[in-house]
């Protein structure tokens, strides 16, 4: 049984590979035409994405089905894009794609959503949908500058956001695992909750002048010897100590979810409530310890938003960014690296679509809907199939 | 090989009560070392719910619990465990996206350094258990990928490696193939010779006389009587569980067929993996008459049955119903043309285990006269007969309004037959009808179908049991890889469908 399943195994690796090559020469078709290389003659990209669509379509034939359209749909991609960058003004193109403060700007506007979706997936592996990552978020992004403010210390506001975001979390956990409620009603709930609590002591503390300009932010890393207005120095130079510590996030979920005996009882919660407890795992526990992690993550994001990157409060500020972290969770398959690079993903795209204005602001609007289409695609099983806990939405009942 | 001092567990008294239902009234039960202690008892007689409080599941309301003569007071599996309990659910209690050995360390893992999961520990820990007890298993299989009889010795394996000394298996051989079973009982005669002890809990009689010592027997929530296995017959235990002498065959006239009702002509299934299943498949099923299809399970049944109900569509061949092309009907239009179904799973297919029984009864016609005028459903009608239903069908435990989910796994499979029979289908396909069923329900159910064979309806039955195909068809097709490689008369004895389902190869089969 198991030698006939490796050697299907190792057959079916050749086309898959080849499908592979095709998007990451798909994807070429496109960086070609872009500095550094700017390619200007149209063939470039026309021939090279060429080359990763008949990869995709012999895949095809090999009956590597999804992964081989995908190739084919980069190679096309790529033909566009590299046919519209080679028409474009050189000019424009240099102040657009400056791969050193894009990769920088990349990673700022995707460590909230990186935060959030880490802590997201940590409770759908619990089982629990938390549509109140956006109300949990937006806590941390005004209890963070309260925090900050009244004690006079960015390290305070963490804390504070950390607290907020961990009391909206109970509450909600309350509602959806005791009282078994409607985990999209109460995630709902929460979100309108976190919106009228911020927005009233908002008013309340800091009323018309907004919060003061003299905000404690959270330190950016300055790395000596990485100047400005070189790759690196623009890409990691100057980051912020959240977004580092989102690096340390990302590996401390990824052993805690998968090699540790918690991670293991934490999805067996998630996949079949009733088995884990017949070895004697206690569900709601399991479940209240992982919505409050979320929630402290989600918070964390917020406060970073707000005392780390943009040094002020305003009302509602998150504006969804919950809901794409709850997309990246989906996007990333429930995993702790998936969930991440789906958030870089969506941070890329608002990185650019800011950048994409030189050309016109209606395109760059326009481009801020990618990372929805992206999620659609996405949950529409076309990258891989996204397969969710087993026993995700359903509140459970002891016996 | 028991020895007979001290029990190594007794209950004394234990009284359970759910809203309506006395489901364990002053139940007493002991339990020796080294011996195997069959439970037995009607479809809600209280088996399940006794085993379930003694590993923590529920709470009794009266009677205490010893173990090796001292008070025991069990409130969650986690005590059960501790002390040495181990127990095999009537539905296993896996994950199905984890591993084998994942799902055997869940919640005792071996940990490098106090922090990381150690798998190879793990995996290392199952085999050898596996090899103590001679069972082969793969501890990096995933649970969903192995066979129904591999996951059962996973969930023995749980018990195993948490140091159980007492194992409950609460109906293990439902599930399981023939062949499986004699395996099953190879292992608990090595599990008793180990030391073990063990509760069986099973519906059939004649595994229970092979591997029990002692036997209890409940009725309606009480102890009937624990007696040894020297002297016990089927006919006894059956007469204890009922209260009444209880058929073990039915009888029946000889079969008068009238027209061809279902046809089927090289039909061919490809199932979920792609493999073809169902390899030109044909036969037909006369009005009056009873086929049964006999084989060892996984040999294309499922696929079958799914094809002839609009579940699935067929790749190739032909199916008529009374003369109509139903080849690429809808499961819809298979229920409109007579075609009634008694799936195999009944969780999966025949029941909404949510809905109410009154709902689960009327799942195909709700939305029909009388049950519904005008786009509205008549609550009245629905109940009326929802309770004639399961007053005819003598379904216990539940009243119109109960969800299917509160019942005893046998109840639940009345009900599907209830709903299906009393549509008054053209064609019936049964499949494992029995499955789970106490003695007397599967005289009753046996006798339903020889009834509906004798109103001039045709039915197919679907069955790995032998001793059922061999009492109710009035013609036999094995199956065997998904082609039909026999036909015989129901005089054939057990050996020679033996030998047609293993392939024609000679191997014992039952
Ligand atoms: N959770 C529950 N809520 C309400 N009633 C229940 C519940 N569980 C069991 N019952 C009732 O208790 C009685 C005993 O059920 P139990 O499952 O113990 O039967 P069983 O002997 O295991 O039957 P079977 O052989 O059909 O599995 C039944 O009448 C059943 O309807
Ligand atoms: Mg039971």
């Amino acid at each position: 049984m198991n030698a006939f399943a490796g050697t299907v195994d190792r057959y079916a690796q050749t086309p898959r590979r080849v499908a592979w090559a095709g998007i990451v020469v798909g994807t070429l078709a496109f960086w070609l035409a872009l500095p550094p290389v700017q390619a200007r003659a149209p063939w470039v990209p026309i021939v090279v994405g060429l080359l990763a669509v008949a990869c995709g379509i012999w895949a095809l034939t090999r009956d590597v089905g999804r992964l081989a359209w995908g190739a084919v749909a980069v190679g096309l991609i790529g033909i566009g894009l590299g046919v519209l960058a080679t028409r474009s003004s050189t000019g424009h193109l240099g102040s657009v794609v400056t791969w050193g403060s894009l990769i920088g700007s990349t990673l700022v506007w995707a460590t909230p959503l990186a935060y959030a979706a880490v802590g997201g997936m940590v409770n759908e592996r619990s089982g629990v949908v938390n549509i109140g990552l956006e109300g949990m978020m937006l806590a941390g992004a005004f209890f963070g500058c309260l925090g900050a403010d009244k004690f006079g210390s960015w390290e305070m506001g963490l804390l504070i956001a950390a607290a907020g975001g961990a009391g909206f979390a109970l509450l909600f956990a309350f509602f959806a695992i005791h009282l078994r409620a409607d985990q999209i009603v109460g995630g709902t709930a929460i979100n309108f909750l976190a919106l009228g609590v911020t927005g009233y002591f908002f008013i309340q503390v800091y009323g018309q002048n907004g919060t003061p300009g003299d905000l404690p932010r959270i330190p950016n890393v300055n790395i000596g010897g990485l100047h400005e207005h070189t790759f690196f120095g623009d890409a990691i130079g100057h980051l912020n100590i959240m977004i580092w510590a989102s690096f340390v996030l990302l590996i401390v979920a990824h052993v805690g979810l998968f090699h540790t005996p918690l991670g293991l009882r934490l999805r067996a919660v998630g996949e079949h409530p009733r088995a884990a407890e017949t070895v004697g795992i206690s569900v709601y526990a399991t479940r209240y310890v992982a919505v409050t992690i979320s929630g402290i993550l989600a918070a964390l994001g917020g406060a970073y938003l707000s005392i780390g990157f943009v040094g002020s409060f305003g009302e509602n500020m998150t504006a969804g960014r919950g809901f794409i972290a709850l997309a990246a969770v989906i996007f990333g398959n429930w995993r702790p690296f998936g969930a991440y690079a789906a958030a870089i993903l969506f941070g890329a795209s608002t990185a650019l679509s800011f950048r994409l204005a030189v050309y016109s602001d209606a395109a760059s609007v326009l481009f801020q809907a990618l990372p929805y289409v992206l999620t659609l695609i996405a949950v529409a099983g076309v990258i891989g199939r996204s397969i969710p806990p087993a026993a995700v939405g359903r509140p459970y009942t002891k016996q | 090989m028991a020895d007979t001092a001290t029990p190594v567990l007794e209950l004394r008294g234990i009284t359970k009560r759910f809203p309506g239902v006395v489901a364990n009234d002053a139940v007493d039960f002991d339990l020796r070392k080294g011996e195997v202690h069959a439970l037995l008892g009607e479809n809600g007689a209280g088996k399940s719910t006794l085993m379930n409080i003694l590993y923590g599941l529920y709470r009794h309301d009266e009677g205490e619990i010893l173990l090796h003569g001292k008070p025991l007071d069990i409130d969650s599996p986690h005590e059960a465990i501790a002390a040495g309990i181990g127990m095999v659910h009537q539905h296993f209690m896996l994950i199905p996206v984890m591993t084998v050995a994942e799902n055997i360390v869940l919640a005792s893992e071996p940990t490098r350094g106090n922090v990381l999961l150690d798998m190879s520990a793990a995996e290392q820990r199952v085999r050898e258990l596996a090899e103590r007890f001679k069972f082969r298993v793969d501890p990096r299989a995933r649970v969903e990928d192995i066979t129904v009889g591999q996951q059962q010795r996973v969930e023995i394996l749980k018990a195993l490696y948490r140091n159980a000394d007492i194992l409950i298996l609460d109906e293990p051989t439902a599930v399981l193939t023939p062949q499986e079973a004699i395996e099953l009982f190879e292992i608990l005669k090595e599990l008793v010779a180990h030391g073990m002890s063990v509760i069986f809990i099973s519906h059939k009689l004649n595994e229970v006389l092979e591997i029990a010592d002692r036997i209890t027997v409940l009725r309606r929530g009480k102890t009937v009587a624990t007696v040894p296995r020297e002297g016990a017959t089927e006919a006894d235990l059956a007469r204890m569980m009922v209260g009444r002498d209880v058929l073990l065959r039915v009888e029946k006239q000889p079969a008068s067929t009238g027209e061809t009702l279902l046809h089927v002509e090289g039909l061919r299934v490809v199932d979920d993996r792609g493999l073809e299943a169902v390899r030109d498949v044909s036969l037909e099923v006369r009005a009056g008459e009873i086929v049964a299809i006999a084989g060892v399970d996984g040999n294309g049944q499922t696929e079958l049955i799914d094809a002839l109900t609009g579940l699935r569509r067929p790749a190739e061949g032909r199916i008529t119903v009374g003369g109509r092309e139903m080849t690429h009907a809808s499961a819809h239009q298979f229920l409109e043309e007579g075609v009634g179904h008694i799936p195999e799973d009944r969780h999966r297919r025949g029941l909404v285990l949510e809905f109410s029984l009154a709902e689960n009864l009327v799942l195909h016609d709700y939305a029909k006269r009388p049950y519904a005028t005008r786009g509205f459903m008549s609550p009245r009608r629905v109940l009326d007969k929802a309770r004639r239903l399961l007053e005819q069908f003598d379904v216990r435990g539940g009243t119109p309004s109960t969800p299917a989910s509160a019942l005893s796994g046998g109840n639940q499979q009345k009900v599907v037959i209830a709903r299906e029979v009393d549509r008054d289908p053209r064609v019936l396909i049964a499949a494992q009808p029995t499955r789970g069923l106490d003695v007397g329900a599967i005289e009753f159910v046996h006798r339903r179908l020889v009834e509906q064979r004798d109103a001039g309806k045709a039915v197919l039955l679907i069955s790995l049991e032998l001793d059922e195909v061999l009492s109710l068809a009035d013609r036999i097709l094995v199956i065997y890889e998904g082609r039909i490689v026999g036909e015989f008369g129901p005089s054939v004895t057990e050996e020679e469908l033996g030998i047609a389902m293993t392939g024609g190869r000679r191997e014992a089969v039952a």
